[in-house]
């Protein structure tokens, strides 16, 4: 008992190393953006400026309303991206770790080579736009390249294979259960902790994709937080390169600071958020333990 | 006993299987193979109005420009070996988080940790090219402002110098990519039967001795996936990392040039479709090849953790 | 909603009433041709229904005038490009658009229309506006594929500094006229206040040395990387690297490096020339602009941190086909209203209130003019808060000097720009475009030697004299010589023409 102890001391220690290194450079940005752009430039990046400042977050909450608007649309395309794609990952994934189903391996080597091959933007951009009319709904920031990723498929065939006794199902197939009674019934719910960690990882995708709206959405309304965010980005950084080009001289840039301050109001939800969600995402993984 | 597999294997068997993973199967056809029609983008003299069928087959021209300099084999190399390194380093620490953290429970700091963990890669690299500058800069950085000047040292021009980089592209990696990974690890520390600890217990066996010899071997077929899929992206580089991190600058491209960024660098004026379609295919396949080598390896061990 | 609704009236009225007196009777059938004109926006994207008002006021005069309805598309800056490659692709309709910077690959990419004779069917004021030393630049193969962007053209290296760090040194400014004698000015600076740095950078790895340098043609490449130029009048292409103009402002900027005139982070920092002015550790930087020095000055004072600026030209403007075809309009390859597109181009060269429409907006709503004819954002409102504005677009849409300037600008100034577009020297190769769709393999390898080994030189951060050869050496192996051959041979069949 004593020696669980002392390592779980060592282990609460190193990790509080690990985590303050990590926390540490998100926090000189989260400083920098209440810094005043002077003082930024003056007197360098510090844990504690010299002066204080608020003028980055009045240059964002100047655009108001869009930026509530583009919260919620995050959020929406988050839950249902989040939920269609663990449908459709988890039962992709349970053939492919059937003993039984005879092309289990040819089904794994079909996911797997989407991984490795990709037509580029242009011919998806074509389809999702003149086949299927996504361009300019809600649609487009959902369906195209999230819903189902190679990756999360394996990681749940894995978890299927290791975690769930083939015994179990035989059992369950000689109470006559069928296939689809089996999934929903034994399989799905003993994959609790691997579907955690999934949604995690789908949820934390659909959050910080931008690119499906860049190509697929014109209309602001649309927007989600991290597009609008870089699109504030882009417009800075393209005026930057731009400024020769354009020979003009009366462009105001925002700075440093307004940018470190999108970047952090791009992961403020986040850091509100997590703690909540987490408990779900934990509880999953220890009710999994429990049970295996 | 014969008869029986043969007929597990009937249509009436497989056929709800199929009807199971239908959405997940007409999605990757729908989203990731119709598309890859734009491959054959690499072996033609593309033309917009042409489009994609219409334009000229020129073969393997577009290829030519990723071998032509004695820069391909710079690139190459960085691309592989940082690979490598990001893939045995980020191993060895997302499995050591995940032990860490699946030992203490569900502690309240717990969770504390594993949501710091994930910060870094709720960050894009823009914003990481930024806190970088924030601690390299030359004038204003952290680093040389606040730590070498109470040392009493000189300041150093960070992004000249080459020697560095290598440390501070792996520790980069590192910092935004290693809670990302250890919890794929968490999640199968925790399909762990518990029993078989009880049993160590029972035998005397130490915290260390725990997991040198459940919690690792029990592991193994996650480490093994997890590798299999970073073999096929071998050949790619995270391109962010490694442009936007070193600012793009010329004094470090002995260390920091990979395909991604060469092929960027190249081409981000001719906006040349036909020839970035080329490196992607390029990659591909070398990564294709080493994948189907790797797993060919696997399968010959341990068929039980081959990919496919 | 009402006031909404009474403003929109105002400005419907308003408008109609001065397509009214334009006395213009075009046929009032049902059918107008529609056309889509994709903009480059530096501004935020409007909201469809702000964007509807403006499009409605632009069709109240393009349906009299060239009896079409226009749907604005405005595209951030920085997808423009890419966003309109897309578009027509994937069969989306644009019938016009612009090249930032990026002339050539549309033409080799196919995407451009040959207006050779539409120009002068339904843009003969636009054709006589711009003129055929401009409108060369745009050509192809003897085929006209665009209209250069009419605007103040002609950039005139500068520095822009604080005038009351000069004034208190006693700096002899006036003596300042060419970038060498910056070297003794900056002396003094640095003798006098130690902390602060001379020269701040104008954009990443570009202290603004090499910026267009008077009689360089770069022959249709980036100032930034030129591979193979002409100097003066000599038609012979030259490798830029090993001429004494490129080798004598190195060593120049090393020297300045050296000395600690010069940031030592100019190659990577991510900080711009006026954030750095702003911080007050800085006396000036370098620059090519197109307005009158004081003007210059002026229009980056709020920006610098408010610490009073002045400027002084450092070389004369030189105009080459790259600088002239830079921003270019084009038409689509595939539009199906080539006359329409082609007549609605035209009215955003001539038609003063189309051009303030597509940059300004609606007059009351997104601004206001005041006593002097200068628009500026109604009371309590700026750039980010009203319905629509391009006004940064300025530069890039159609005619600048039918637009309403912002406050603060002087409508005088606008007859030296003009001028100056006039007098302007004009590159002996002006018209000649280097086609370098046989070329991309070198171009891929010269391009990355030279991100290598560029921004350390330009930036002093690098010695030059063992750096230069160095680079010289990587330049050769990645088939340098190639390019400047090929240069040649089409710069030789151009002039045989």
């Amino acid at each position: 008992m004593t020696e669980s102890k002392t390592f779980n001391r060592v282990s609460t220690a190193i990790l509080t190393v690990m985590v303050t290194l990590t926390l540490l450079p998100i926090l000189l940005i989260i400083i920098a953006s209440f810094t005043k752009e002077t003082a930024l430039l003056q007197n360098g990046y510090s844990f504690l400026p010299k002066e204080w400042s608020l003028d980055a977050y009045y240059y964002i909450i100047k655009q108001g309303s869009v930026i509530l608007r583009a919260y919620g649309v995050s959020v929406l395309v988050t839950v249902v991206g989040t939920v269609g794609s663990v449908l459709i990952t988890t039962t992709l994934a349970y053939p492919m770790a059937r003993q039984s189903f005879p092309y289990r391996n040819a089904l794994s080597f079909f996911v797997f080579f989407t991984m490795l091959f990709s037509g580029g933007i242009v011919p998806s951009y074509i389809m999702w736009t003149n086949f299927f009319h996504i361009k300019n709904t809600i649609w487009a920031l959902i369906v195209p390249n999230y819903l189902v990723s190679a990756f999360n498929v394996i990681l749940v065939k894995n978890f299927y294979s290791n975690n769930i006794p083939g015994s179990l199902i035989e059992a369950a197939q000689l109470d006559g259960a069928t296939e689809m009674q089996i999934f929903r019934k034994l399989v799905f719910p003993m994959a609790r902790p691997v579907v955690a960690t999934i949604s995690l990882f789908t949820g934390l995708c659909y959050w910080n994709d931008w690119t499906n709206g860049l190509y697929y959405v014109d209309n602001q309304k649309l927007y989600s937080i991290q597009l609008l965010l870089m699109k504030i980005m882009n417009n800075i950084e393209a005026l930057k390169a731009n400024a020769n080009l354009m020979g003009a001289g009366a462009v105001s840039l925002p700075g440093t600071s307004v940018r470190m301050a999108i970047a952090f109001i791009g992961i403020l939800p986040i850091l509100i958020v997590y703690p909540f969600v987490q408990k779900y995402l934990v509880e999953g993984v220890v009710i999994g333990a429990v049970k295996g | 006993m014969k008869q029986k597999v043969k007929k597990k294997g009937s249509w009436k068997q497989i056929l709800p299987l199929f009807l199971i993973a239908a959405p997940g199967i007409i999605y990757l056809i729908i989203n990731n193979y119709i598309p890859m029609a734009g491959l054959f983008v690499a072996f033609k003299k593309y033309n917009f109005m042409k489009g994609l069928f219409g334009s000229d087959w020129c073969g393997f021209e577009n290829f030519k420009f990723l071998f032509a300099t004695k820069d391909a084999w710079i690139m190459t190399r960085n691309t592989i070996l940082y690979n490598l390194v990001f893939i045995i380093v980020g191993t060895v620490f997302a499995i050591a988080i995940a032990i860490m953290l699946c030992e203490l429970g569900k502690r309240i700091r717990v969770k504390f940790f594993q949501a710091a963990f994930l910060m870094p890669n709720l960050l894009s690299w823009v914003v990481i090219g930024f806190i970088a500058f924030a601690f390299l800069s030359a004038e204003t950085g952290f680093i040389n402002k606040t730590i070498l000047a109470a040392l009493g040292r000189e300041p150093v021009t960070w992004y000249m110098e080459e020697g560095a980089w290598p440390f501070i592209l792996v520790l980069v990696n590192l910092w935004k990519n290693a809670g990302y990974q250890s919890i794929v690890y968490m999640a199968s520390i925790s399909g762990i039967d518990r029993s078989m600890y009880e049993a160590s217990v029972l035998d005397g066996a130490t915290k260390m001795q725990q997991i040198f010899r459940i919690t690792l071997p029990n592991l193994k077929p996650t480490i093994i996936t997890l590798t299999l899929m970073s073999i096929g992206r071998m050949f790619y580089s995270d391109f962010g990392l490694f442009y936007q991190v070193p600012q793009n600058s010329g004094a470090l491209f002995n260390v920091t040039q990979t395909i991604d960024t060469y092929v960027y660098r190249g081409l981000m004026e001719s906006n040349n479709i036909g020839m970035s379609a080329a490196a992607g295919f390029y990659q591909s396949v070398v990564g294709f090849i080493l994948v189907l080598l790797a797993n060919w390896v696997v399968r010959k061990l341990d068929a039980d953790n081959a990919l496919f | 909603m009402k006031k909404f609704l009474a403003i929109l009236l105002a400005a419907v009225l308003a408008v109609s009433l001065f397509a009214g007196c334009s006395g213009s009777d075009a046929a009032s059938g049902s059918e107008y041709d529609q056309v889509v004109y994709a903009y480059a926006t530096f501004n935020n994207i409007p909201t469809e229904e702000a964007l509807d008002e403006v499009e409605e006021a632009i069709n109240v005069i393009t349906r009299e005038k060239i009896n079409a309805e226009i749907t604005l598309k405005p595209i951030s800056i920085a997808e423009y490009s890419q966003s309109v490659s897309l578009s027509l692709q994937g069969g989306e309709k644009i019938d016009i658009m612009e090249s930032l910077g990026d002339f050539n690959n549309y033409l080799s990419t196919g995407m451009a229309l040959d207006i050779t004779e539409l120009i002068d069917t339904c843009a003969p004021e636009t054709k006589e506006l711009v003129g055929e030393d401009w409108l060369a630049a745009c050509e192809y193969q003897g085929a006209l594929y665009g209209i250069p962007d009419y605007k103040p053209l002609a950039l005139t290296p500068m520095i822009i500094y604080r005038q009351d760090v000069a004034d208190e040194l006693g700096l002899d400014m006036d003596s300042v006229t060419c970038i060498e004698d910056l070297s003794e000015i900056f002396a003094q600076i640095k003798e006098a206040k130690p902390d602060m740095t001379p020269l701040a950078i104008v954009e990443t790895g570009n202290v603004g040395v090499f910026n267009l340098p008077y009689g360089v043609d770069y022959l249709s490449d980036d100032y930034n990387q030129p591979i193979g130029v002409l100097i003066g009048d000599d038609m012979t292409v030259q490798d830029f690297y090993s001429t004494d103009l490129f080798l004598e402002k190195a060593a120049m900027v090393r020297d300045w490096y050296n000395n600690g005139y010069l940031m030592k982070d100019a190659a990577t920092t991510t900080s711009t020339s006026t954030e750095l002015m702003a911080s007050g550790n800085y006396f000036g930087w370098i620059a090519a602009y197109s307005y009158p020095e004081a003007d210059t000055a002026a229009s980056f004072v709020s920006q610098c941190g408010g610490y009073p600026l002045g400027a002084k030209t450092l070389d004369k403007a030189y105009l080459t086909t790259g600088g002239t075809n830079a921003i270019t309009w084009m038409l689509a390859a595939n539009t199906k209203v080539p006359e329409a597109a082609m007549k609605f181009l035209n009215l955003t060269y001539t038609d003063a209130e189309i051009a303030n429409l597509i940059i300004w907006g609606i007059e009351g709503r997104d601004y206001v003019l005041d006593e002097n004819g200068n628009a500026a954002y109604p009371e309590g409102q700026d750039a980010t808060t009203v319905p629509y504005t391009a006004q940064i677009s300025c530069g890039v849409v159609g005619n600048q000097f039918i637009q309403y300037l912002p406050v603060g600008s002087s409508y005088e100034s606008l007859e030296w720009e003009l001028e100056q577009n006039r007098t302007a020297d004009v590159s002996p190769a002006m018209g000649f475009s280097f086609d370098s769709t046989n070329y991309t393999t070198q171009y891929t390898a010269v391009r990355n030697v030279l991100t290598q080994y560029l921004p350390g030189i330009f930036c002093g951060s690098v010695d030059p004299e063992t750096e230069v050869p160095k680079m010289i050496e990587a330049l050769n192996n990645a088939g340098y010589q190639d390019i400047l051959a090929a240069k040649q041979e089409q710069l030789d069949a151009w002039l045989a023409q």
